[in-house]
C-alpha cells in the first residue's frame, strides 16, 4: 500500500515535471522567436507576409517599392508605371516574364538573359559605385549634445589648470552647432614642486597664475566623419569637429614675488577660443570624446619688482601693473550624450 | 499528495512567470543599432569588411619626419627622427623609432635665468658666476634616441573630409623601450671638483633607459605613401635645471640641497613628443584581404 502510494505520488510528480519541462521548452521557444529590429522595420521579409497593397495604376515608378505603407526598397529595380503585380503574393522575375498573356521573353527573347549569358556576365568587373561612408550613423540635426569633460592644461609647465567642464550644444544643421561650455577650474590648480626647486635654486621667481573658471560661445562645425574597423570584427564611427568661439576667462597671479603683502582678485578677461576634436560612437546618441582647445587672452602678470617703502609695497596699482597676452592650451577627454536618443532617418524617394 | 501537488503548480507557475519574462525582456521593441544586422543570411559569420588593402601585413615601411619635445622646462629638443618598421600582420608590427636632436632652444626660463638670477653664495653651486660659462650650457638635454618597440594597429577604417575627400586610415598604438642620450650636468662635490668652479657646470653624456609609449594615426595618401602624426612619451628622471636640489636632510617633499650634484639631483620628468612623418610603404601594392 505504501509502494503502491509512492508510486502514484511518483508518477504525478512525473507528470507534473514533464508539465514543467513543456512550458519551458515553449517559452525557450518563444525566445527564439525572431524579434523585429526597427532599422529593419522598412524592408518584410520575402515570404514571411504577403506583399502591400499593390500600388494605384499610376503611381510613379519610384513610388511603387513605397507602397502605401511608405516602405522605400532602395535595392528593388524600379518598376515601369502601369505594370500591376498581381494581388495575393510575392512575385518573382519568372512569374513577371512568363504571366498569362504572354511574358517579356516571348515579346523580345533578345531581353531575357540565357545561362550563357549569366556566366558571362558573372565574369565582368563590378563597378558598383559605392559611397565611402554610406549612410551617417548617427544624424546630429536637431539634436542636443551634452558633453562632461575633464579638462588638462597641456603648455603651462609651471601651473597645471585642470578641472571640470559642461559643453552643451544644440546642431541646427548636420555639421554645424551652436552652443556654449564652460571649466571650472578654482580648487584643482596646482602649483608645481618645480616652481620650488627653481625658485630655491636660482632666487629667481617666476610669475605664476590660476584660473577660476572659463566659459565660452562656441559656434562647432563637423567637417569629417568616418568610420573604423576594430581588429577585423566590428565597426564603430567617428567624426572629427573643430569648435571656436568667444567667451570669457577668470584669472589671477599667485603672488610669489611678495607674498605678505600682495593678494590678488580674481579678474574677469575676454578671451578667444578655438579647438579641434575627435568624437567616437559607441551607439547613436552616447560618444566618448577627446579635444584639444587653445585659448588667448590678457592675463595679468605679477610684477617682479619690489617697492621700498612699505606704503608703495601694499599699494594693489604696483602689483601687478602689466598684463601679456597669454595662450593656454587644454586637452579635454569626456562623453557626449545625444538627446532625443532617437531619430528617423529620411530615404531618398 | 495535495501538498506535492500544489507544490508543482506553484514550480510550474513560476517557470511560466520567469518565461514569460524573459520572453517580454527579449521581444520587447528596441532601436536597433546601425551594426544590428540579422546575419540569418548568406552574410552570417562574414567580416565587416570585405576585400580590405592591407597596407601593413607583409610590408617594411620607412617613415621619417620632425618630432619636437613638448613641456620642457629649460630647453626644447627638435628631433630629426625617423621610424623603420616591419609588419608580421595587418595588427602587429615590429621596428624601431629613433632620431637625432638637431635643434635645442632655449625656453623663456632660461633666458631670464641667464639675464636675471642674482650670483650670490645661495646660488653659486647652482648658476656660474658672471663672466663665467652660460646657464643654458649646464641644463640637461636630449641628443638622441633609439626606441626598439612593437606596433599594434586594431583600428582600420577611413576619413570622409567634407564628403569629397576619402582617406583610408588606421590607428595604432606603441609600446617599447626607448635608449636617450642625456646631457646633464655632471657630477661635483665631496670629492671631486667643487661645485662653485665654472669647470663643474659642463655636462656629461649618460644613456638614460625608459618605457616608450604612445598611439598615433596613419593616413594613407596612396598605395604606398602615408602621412603620419604620432604621440610618444618615455618618462625618466634627469637633472634638467643642473641644480643641487637634494641629497640631505629631513623632508620626504623637498629634500635640501649638500652642496654636491650627483644622482639624487634628477628628478622625474614625464617626456613627451609629437611626431609628423611621412611613410614610405614596400612593397608598393597592398594585398587584398578576402
Amino acid at each position: 500500500m505504501a509502494l503502491s502510494r509512492m508510486s502514484a505520488k511518483a508518477n504525478w510528480k512525473g507528470f507534473s515535471m514533464k508539465q514543467a519541462r513543456c512550458g519551458l521548452l515553449m517559452a525557450a521557444a518563444m525566445m527564439l522567436l525572431a524579434t523585429p529590429a526597427f532599422a529593419q522595420g522598412g524592408r518584410k521579409p520575402a515570404g514571411g507576409k504577403p506583399a502591400p497593397t499593390p500600388p494605384p495604376a499610376t503611381a510613379p515608378a519610384a513610388g511603387a517599392g513605397a507602397g502605401a505603407g511608405g516602405d522605400i526598397e532602395l535595392d528593388e529595380p524600379a518598376k515601369p508605371a502601369g505594370e500591376t503585380p498581381p494581388a495575393g503574393g510575392d512575385t518573382g522575375a519568372a512569374a513577371g516574364a512568363t504571366g498569362a498573356g504572354g511574358g517579356i521573353c516571348e515579346i523580345d527573347p533578345s531581353a531575357c538573359p540565357k545561362q550563357g549569358d549569366i556566366s558571362t556576365l558573372s565574369k565582368r568587373d563590378v563597378r558598383a559605385e559605392v559611397y565611402a561612408v554610406q549612410q551617417i550613423y548617427a544624424l546630429r540635426r536637431g539634436r542636443f549634445e551634452l558633453n562632461p569633460y575633464w579638462a588638462f592644461s597641456l603648455n603651462d609647465q609651471f601651473v597645471t589648470h585642470p578641472g571640470p567642464g559642461l559643453s552643451v550644444n544644440y546642431y541646427l544643421t548636420n555639421v554645424l552647432a551652436i552652443g556654449l561650455n564652460g571649466t571650472y577650474y578654482q580648487p584643482f590648480n596646482g602649483d608645481s614642486d618645480f616652481n620650488f626647486q627653481n625658485r630655491r635654486a636660482t632666487r629667481l621667481a617666476v610669475p605664476l597664475n590660476e584660473y577660476q573658471l572659463a566659459g565660452f560661445l562656441n559656434f562647432t562645425y563637423v567637417p569629417m566623419y568616418g568610420k573604423f574597423s576594430g581588429f577585423n570584427q566590428f565597426i564603430f564611427h567617428y567624426d572629427g569637429f573643430l569648435t571656436g568661439g568667444v567667451g570669457t576667462v577668470r584669472s589671477r597671479p599667485i603672488a610669489v614675488i611678495d607674498p605678505d603683502n600682495r593678494k590678488f582678485d580674481w579678474n574677469t578677461n575676454v578671451a578667444f577660443d578655438l579647438g579641434f576634436g575627435l568624437r567616437i560612437f559607441l551607439n547613436r546618441w552616447f560618444a566618448a570624446t577627446a579635444e584639444l582647445r587653445g585659448f588667448v587672452y590678457p592675463e595679468k602678470i605679477e610684477s617682479t619688482t619690489v617697492a621700498s617703502t612699505a606704503v608703495e609695497q601694499r599699494d594693489p596699482t604696483k602689483w601687478a601693473p602689466n598684463s601679456e597676452l597669454t595662450v593656454g592650451i587644454q586637452a579635454q577627454l569626456g562623453i557626449s550624450v545625444f538627446l532625443p536618443f532617437s531619430w528617423e532617418y529620411r530615404l531618398p524617394k | 499528495m495535495p501538498k506535492d501537488r500544489s507544490q508543482m503548480k506553484r514550480t510550474l507557475v513560476a517557470a511560466l512567470a520567469v518565461a514569460a519574462a524573459a520572453v517580454t525582456t527579449v521581444a520587447a521593441e528596441k532601436p536597433a543599432q546601425a551594426q544590428e544586422i540579422q546575419l540569418t543570411g548568406p552574410l552570417a559569420g562574414a567580416p565587416p569588411v570585405r576585400r580590405l588593402r592591407q597596407y601593413r601585413e607583409g610590408r617594411a615601411d620607412i617613415t621619417v619626419g620632425w618630432a619636437p619635445t613638448l613641456l620642457d622646462e629649460y630647453k626644447r629638443t627638435h628631433f630629426l627622427a625617423g621610424r623603420l618598421q616591419y609588419n608580421v600582420f595587418e595588427w602587429l608590427g615590429v621596428g624601431v623609432f629613433g632620431g637625432f636632436g638637431v635643434l635645442s632652444l632655449n625656453t623663456d626660463l632660461t633666458d631670464k635665468i641667464e639675464t636675471n638670477a642674482p650670483r650670490n653664495s645661495r646660488t653659486a653651486v647652482n648658476l656660474p658666476r658672471t663672466g663665467g660659462p652660460k646657464f643654458e650650457d649646464q641644463v640637461g638635454k636630449l641628443t638622441w634616441m633609439a626606441a626598439p618597440q612593437l606596433t599594434f594597429s586594431p583600428f582600420r577604417g577611413k576619413l570622409a573630409v567634407f564628403q569629397k575627400l576619402f582617406v583610408d586610415t588606421d590607428l595604432y598604438l606603441h609600446g617599447g623601450a626607448a635608449f636617450v642620450g642625456v646631457e646633464e650636468r655632471g657630477e661635483c662635490g665631496p670629492g671631486g671638483t667643487v661645485c662653485t668652479d665654472p669647470k663643474s657646470f659642463a655636462r656629461a653624456s649618460r644613456v638614460a633607459v625608459a618605457p616608450t609609449f604612445g598611439l598615433g594615426l596613419s593616413l594613407y595618401l596612396s598605395n604606398f605613401i602615408s602621412a603620419n602624426i604620432e604621440y610618444r612619451a618615455f618618462p625618466f628622471s634627469y637633472n634638467r635645471g643642473g641644480f643641487d636640489s637634494r641629497g640631505s636632510g629631513p623632508g620626504a617633499d623637498f629634500p635640501n640641497p649638500e652642496g654636491r650634484i650627483d644622482a639624487e639631483d634628477r628628478t622625474f620628468k614625464f617626456n613627451q613628443m609629437v611626431f609628423i612623418g611621412v611613410g614610405f610603404h614596400l612593397p608598393t601594392t597592398p594585398k587584398l584581404s578576402d
